[in-house]
């Protein structure tokens, strides 16, 4: 079953890329098999229990000696992760085929590869299956963003390559220790470890992924460079490896150290959080303020995941799967802009409301549950979240809850900055507003919103039990 | 009942998206209406809960309702409840009713802007969110009503989104409410660790066996949200800015419904109030202050509608001072009769707005009398009610807070003096207001828009939408205070009465009859000594109006606190961002990513030396390197 | 049947490895250059046999085996290689294809 899910988009993915299809028939089946893998999702969800642990699992040895075996299944918060993945992913390829551009097939094959490759990451359960599938993941994007991106894409692509290289060379080194001397890459068998220095190898790895202050140096130019979709994907789900990592790998197996250095991880998340949002507040275009919200965004979800408790856990998988949906939507809103004006810049923009209720409508509502207005299920993950560190110290949440108060000064200025008076000079009486099929690919990301915020139990009491609470697995079948 | 709890939190969702999704497929007029009968609906729900709780015996007067658990954790749960108890119900009737007279008041008042349809989706959504605040059974829920409400406020202040000013007075509500919302958030917090719950009962049990410390933490939480929802002093300044909105919406948002949140968000939680005395003082000594600092600041401004706020945030600020004493009834009630009467004076000074087409500068109206007779009835039944004059409703209820206060010992007799001075103050800045407006020849401006009737809006005063709902909140205003009568009868605080746990009385303070009736004297004697000042300033005009440069500029300024605000939170935030983005993300961050970039080329081109192109060079290398290995291999062995 | 001793073999083998080495450090023709590398594959050869046979175990001679099929390879494209350059009128001088320098 998992692995199903993982094959299902590198096979669509190599019949892109192999069988010379024209342009449309390439978008039409790309988006077929990303629908498909939605089902398939929503079947692994069905035959999912979520009072157990690890399940649906697939499990074959790879090279015995060294303990390295292929083995993917799912616990309940990975399966939300996965979620978000097919599903986000699946709404990147309906915008790129509306967006068209060229090379389509190599295009439509390399988002498709990419989404295998992270609902891999999501399922990993041996280390070098995860970084296999991580370092998967990484090449489309720097593809993605190399060859399709905007003006200065070169720039952004180098720096991301850095970044993440340097990143992923640490986690290896990592798991290389970790592994030899546990004898096994198995993150289901292999006990738990006290060495400080595997530990911040991966600590800094997911970091840079997230990322965290200050490891945050590619997440502007990447953000703002690459097409719409791609930037979509790299913060709503791409970041979210990170807390998958931080989750399954460094919380699981490093229980010593990360008592030991909670309080530098908070210290510097709770920076990253502030720091993020007062740039956020002065940021010049759309793109911009998402990819400084994201970085908060990340900044909260760390401080959730490492106050250690139940509260802040659970809070941080609600919160990824919410701020996954909401900054897909508003990158793939400021591309829609950008089509229509040129540009995401707020001084060429603004007035947009006037005349344009659909996309006036769309942004208010996804902002709004951006700042995390009380009861949508962003103020859910940040209210579980901020209630979990209150527990670690009140002086956390205080800052947390500060950072709150910012968040609804950037978000605000970004939908009066588009939508609100004075017009810019880019936003012209007759750009249209949103159409059909704009539409039909927002709305259900909006929708979904909208049915988790009236019910964001259905993930924050599914997202136990975890790794944490003891190795809980079933043999494979 | 609780059929009629949900219809009632439901029916105005169910306009809402009804509004929105049908988007262009409905016309205007048809949204209007969808929206005043969800309201209407929601007013039927609340009156059925109203009549099924009154069924009930004193004790029963409490149902919890579950519709799905909304927030878990394997060790924690918070469900998406209502309460109906009888405060909720007393709020359900208040929102819903006065709210329904306002929408429907809408559809004259908004006729003709192109943008009526998105308008009336903000007003259900306002009614739900607002019910949904009275009726949650948890705090959380609550939470979320309270920001919901802060929501559809920013969305209807902004609500002309042409206009700079409009934006920024929403974004900054919306701001000053966040910040409430954060300490509320905080409080909550507290709860969670220390009781583990946050539904109202189970958590007013365990706040008892909390520290002093942990429950003041809680309360001044509380406290927070409270004052910046009923734009309190500090967290005031949101609210005359937020006259930019519609005239209505300041009628039922400003007014009526959301800024009194904060009184019920005390009475709700007086448990947790009463075991923090000293919050409970705090709450109302910033009543008082508020009080008096409206009133004055009312008295130079120069907008129909900021007068009419200040004399809001001046009400409020008795409530906050009956709740902080203990007086949840006689708050409660306040609550209800400034409802009616609030709702009417702005919606009155909406007639005259709109017969003015848009002019809301009191300098350049007078002689409305004679032009728009029965707003001008409509407008001073108001103004009287809202002195407290007898027998109208503001006499009853402002009142009984006063003698509260002065049955509350020596803190609350100080808060008793402020009080009545308040009354004064409310009597001069209320009829300031109205003889400048209604009395006197016609201005320039009002003449050009009586005769000939040409601009469009000559339709003497307004559609029957519009001047239906002004009666229905004339005749409320009129006799909303008869239900409780000092001294004669208390249907109103006995029917509240049942919220209480484990004690006789809900309130804590029971004035005196005689106390009552000293009180009354006082500020009804006030009251119309204000009236005559105001009377002989503006009315006769018989001698000028005192000036006091200084005085007057600092309050034409409002105390500063904008500009105190400014320099203390946005200046700084700004210079903030600026030393950030000069001091480290440039150069630590990215300068980072360019040394990492030159670090590299540096060392290539060193290392490239080393590659001559000479393939005998490569091999000596390779073949030296290899003897090396040798050498170490053997001497380790 | 009693050969000489492994020592000799060994000797045989580093002569033809150093006989190798210099060709190849020394000579500037890209052929010669080969041909020497081929000397050496095979005295390393040499070496591998007469270990295998020393300690009577036969991976020595499974490896020599898959050294014979690189060195194969290797001249095809090593040949392929110096085919081309001749086509292209270049000199056949090491020395002087150094254009891959730093």
């Amino acid at each position: 079953m998992t692995t199903a899910l993982i094959i299902l988009p590198l096979a669509a993915a190599l019949v892109v890329w192999l069988l010379p299809l024209p342009g449309r028939a390439v978008g039409s089946l790309a988006l077929l098999a990303a629908l498909a893998e939605v089902a398939l999702w929503a079947v692994a969800v069905g035959g999912f229990d979520f009072e157990r642990g690890l399940q649906l699992q697939d499990r074959q040895s790879w090279f015995s000696d060294l303990g390295v075996s292929y083995h993917v299944g799912f616990y309940g918060f990975s399966l939300f992760l996965a979620g978000l993945t097919v599903v986000v992913c699946t709404i990147a390829i309906a915008y790129a085929v509306w967006a068209g551009g060229d090379r389509g097939r190599a295009y439509h094959g390399l988002l498709l590869f990419l989404m295998g490759a992270i609902v891999g990451v999501f399922t990993a359960q041996d280390l070098l299956v995860f970084y296999a599938f991580f370092e998967a993941m990484l090449i489309p994007i720097y593809v993605l963003i190399g060859v399709w991106g905007g003006p200065r894409r070169l720039r952004a692509t180098a720096t991301f390559v850095i970044y993440t290289m340097a990143g992923s060379l640490l986690m290896l080194a990592s798991i290389v220790v970790f592994g030899l001397s546990q004898d096994t890459f198995s993150l289901v068998d292999s006990g738990v470890s006290s060495n400080d220095w595997v530990f911040l190898g991966f600590l800094v790895a997911f970091a840079v992924k997230a990322p965290i202050f200050p490891f945050h140096g590619w997440l502007v130019d990447a953000y703002r460079e690459s097409p719409p979709e791609v930037a979509a994907i790299l913060s709503g789900v791409v970041s979210k490896a990170a807390v998958y990592g931080l989750l399954r790998i460094v919380i699981a197996k490093f229980p010593e150290p990360v008592e030991q250095y909670q309080a530098a991880i908070i210290a510097f998340a709770t920076v990253g959080l502030i720091y993020a949002s007062v740039l956020a507040f002065r940021a010049p275009d759309i793109r911009s303020v998402t990819a400084y919200s994201s970085m908060a965004q990340m900044g909260l979800i760390v401080i959730g995941l490492f106050s250690l408790n139940e509260l802040g856990i659970s809070g941080a998988i609600v919160q990824s799967v919410a701020h996954g949906l909401v900054s897909a939507i508003l990158f793939l809103l400021a591309g829609m802009v950008e089509a229509r004006t040129g540009t995401s810049a707020f001084v060429a923009l603004g007035g947009m409301a006037r005349g344009r209720p659909v996309l006036a409508t769309l942004l208010m509502t996804t902002g709004i549950i951006a700042l995390a207005v009380p009861g949508s299920v962003a103020f859910a993950g940040e209210f579980l979240i901020l209630a979990g560190i209150y527990g670690v110290g009140w002086g956390w949440a205080a800052v947390g809850a500060a950072a709150i108060v910012l968040a609804a000064m950037y978000m605000l200025r970004l939908i009066s900055a588009v939508l609100h008076t004075p017009r810019g000079i880019d936003a012209l009486e007759d750009t249209p507003d949103v159409r059909r099929y704009e539409l039909a690919i927002l709305v259900p990301l909006v929708a979904l919103l909208l049915v988790l915020s009236a019910w964001p139990a259905s993930i924050s009491e599914r997202a136990f039990p975890l790794i944490a609470d003891g190795q809980e697995t079933e043999a494979a079948p | 009942m609780i059929a009629g709890a949900w219809l009632c939190l439901l029916a105005p969702l169910a306009g809402a998206l009804t509004i929105t999704l049908l988007g262009q497929a409905s016309s205007r007029r048809t949204a209007a209406w969808i929206s005043t009968v969800s309201v209407f609906t929601a007013f039927g729900g609340a009156v059925a809960a109203f009549i099924g709780l009154l069924g009930q015996g004193h004790e029963e007067r409490e149902v919890v309702t579950s519709a799905w658990t909304w927030l878990a954790t394997p060790n924690f749960q918070v469900d998406l409840s209502l309460l109906v108890d009888p405060l909720s119900v007393t709020m359900m009737l208040i929102v819903s009713g006065v709210g329904g007279l306002i929408v429907l008041y809408s559809i004259g008042y908004m006729d003709g802007d192109p943008e009526e349809r998105r308008y009336f989706a903000y007003m259900s959504l306002f009614v739900f969110s607002m019910l949904l605040l009275v009726q949650a059974g948890n705090f959380l829920l609550l939470l979320a009503g309270w920001g919901l409400v802060g929501l559809a406020s920013y969305l209807l202040i902004g609500f002309w989104h042409e206009r700079a000013e409009a934006v920024a007075a929403a974004k900054k509500a919306f701001v000053m409410n966040a910040f409430g919302d954060a300490t509320m958030a905080l409080a909550f917090f507290v709860l969670i660790w220390q009781t583990g719950t946050l539904d109202f009962q189970a958590s007013f049990e365990g706040a008892g066996g909390l520290s002093q410390t942990a429950v003041n933490l809680v309360a001044l939480g509380l406290l927070g949200g409270a004052v910046a929802k009923s734009a309190q002093i500090p967290l005031h300044t949101w609210l005359p800015d937020a006259m930019e909105g519609p005239t209505p919406v300041s009628a039922l948002i400003h007014a009526a419904t959301m800024v009194t949140a904060g009184v019920y968000l005390i009475v709700r939680a007086h448990p947790i109030f009463e075991l923090a005395p000293s919050i409970s003082d705090l709450a109302a000594g910033l009543g008082a202050i508020t009080l008096l600092v409206a009133g004055l600041v009312a008295l130079v401004q120069t907008d129909i509608k900021r007068v009419i706020a200040y004399s809001t945030m001046s009400q409020i600020g008795y409530m906050f001072l009956g709740a902080g004493l203990g007086a949840y009834g006689n708050s409660m009630f306040h609550l209800m009769t400034h409802a009616f009467f609030k709702a009417l004076l702005f919606l009155a000074a909406g007639l005259v707005i709109h017969h003015l087409a848009n002019e809301q500068d009191i300098r350049r109206m007078g002689g409305l009398r004679r032009v728009l007779p029965r707003t001008y009835i409509a407008f001073l039944v108001g103004s009287l009610a809202l002195v407290g004059i007898p027998p109208l409703s503001g006499f009853f209820s402002k009142d009984s807070i006063l003698a509260s206060a002065l049955a509350s010992g020596g803190y609350g007799q100080i808060l008793f003096v402020a009080g009545l001075v308040g009354t004064l103050l409310t009597g001069l800045y209320t009829f300031r207001l109205f003889f400048i407006v209604f009395l006197g020849e016609p201005s320039p401006l009002v003449a050009e828009h009586s005769s000939g009737h040409a601009g469009g809006h000559g339709h003497g005063e307004g559609p029957w939408t519009m001047t239906v709902p002004v009666a229905a909140l004339t005749v409320l205003a009129v006799i909303g205070g008869w239900v409780q009568i000092a001294g004669v009868w208390h249907p109103f605080g006995e029917w509240l009465d049942p919220i209480a746990v484990g004690r006789e009385h809900l309130a804590l303070v029971e004035p005196s009859v005689v106390q009552d009736y000293v009180t009354s004297a006082l500020a009804v004697g006030l009251g119309l000594l204000g009236m005559l000042i105001a009377w002989t300033l503006y009315g006769a005009r018989t001698r000028p109006v005192p000036r006091n440069a200084a005085l007057q500029e600092t309050l034409e300024h409002k105390l500063w606190f904008d500009e105190l605000y400014d320099l203390v939170f946005y200046r700084p935030a700004v210079l903030l961002t600026r030393g950030f983005r000069r001091g480290v993300e440039q150069p630590l961050i990215g300068g980072s990513i360019s040394g990492v970039t030159l670090g590299t080329r540096g060392t290539a081109g060193a290392v490239g030396d080393a590659q001559t192109g000479y393939l005998r060079s490569y091999a000596l290398v390779i073949a030296l390197g290899v003897a090396v290995l040798v050498v170490v291999f053997i001497t380790v062995q | 049947m009693q050969g000489p001793d492994v020592v000799w073999y060994l000797v045989v083998a580093a002569l033809l490895f150093s006989i190798g080495t210099a060709g190849v450090l020394l000579r500037r023709s890209p052929l010669i250059v080969l041909l020497s590398l081929e000397i050496m594959l095979n005295s390393a050869n040499l070496a591998l046999i007469s270990f295998a046979r020393h300690h009577g175990n036969h991976d020595g001679q499974i490896f020599a085996l898959a050294v014979m099929a690189v060195a194969a390879s290797e001249v095809v494209v090593g040949l392929g290689l110096i085919v081309a350059i001749a086509r292209r009128r270049l000199d056949l001088d090491v020395d002087r294809l150094r254009m891959l320098r730093g």
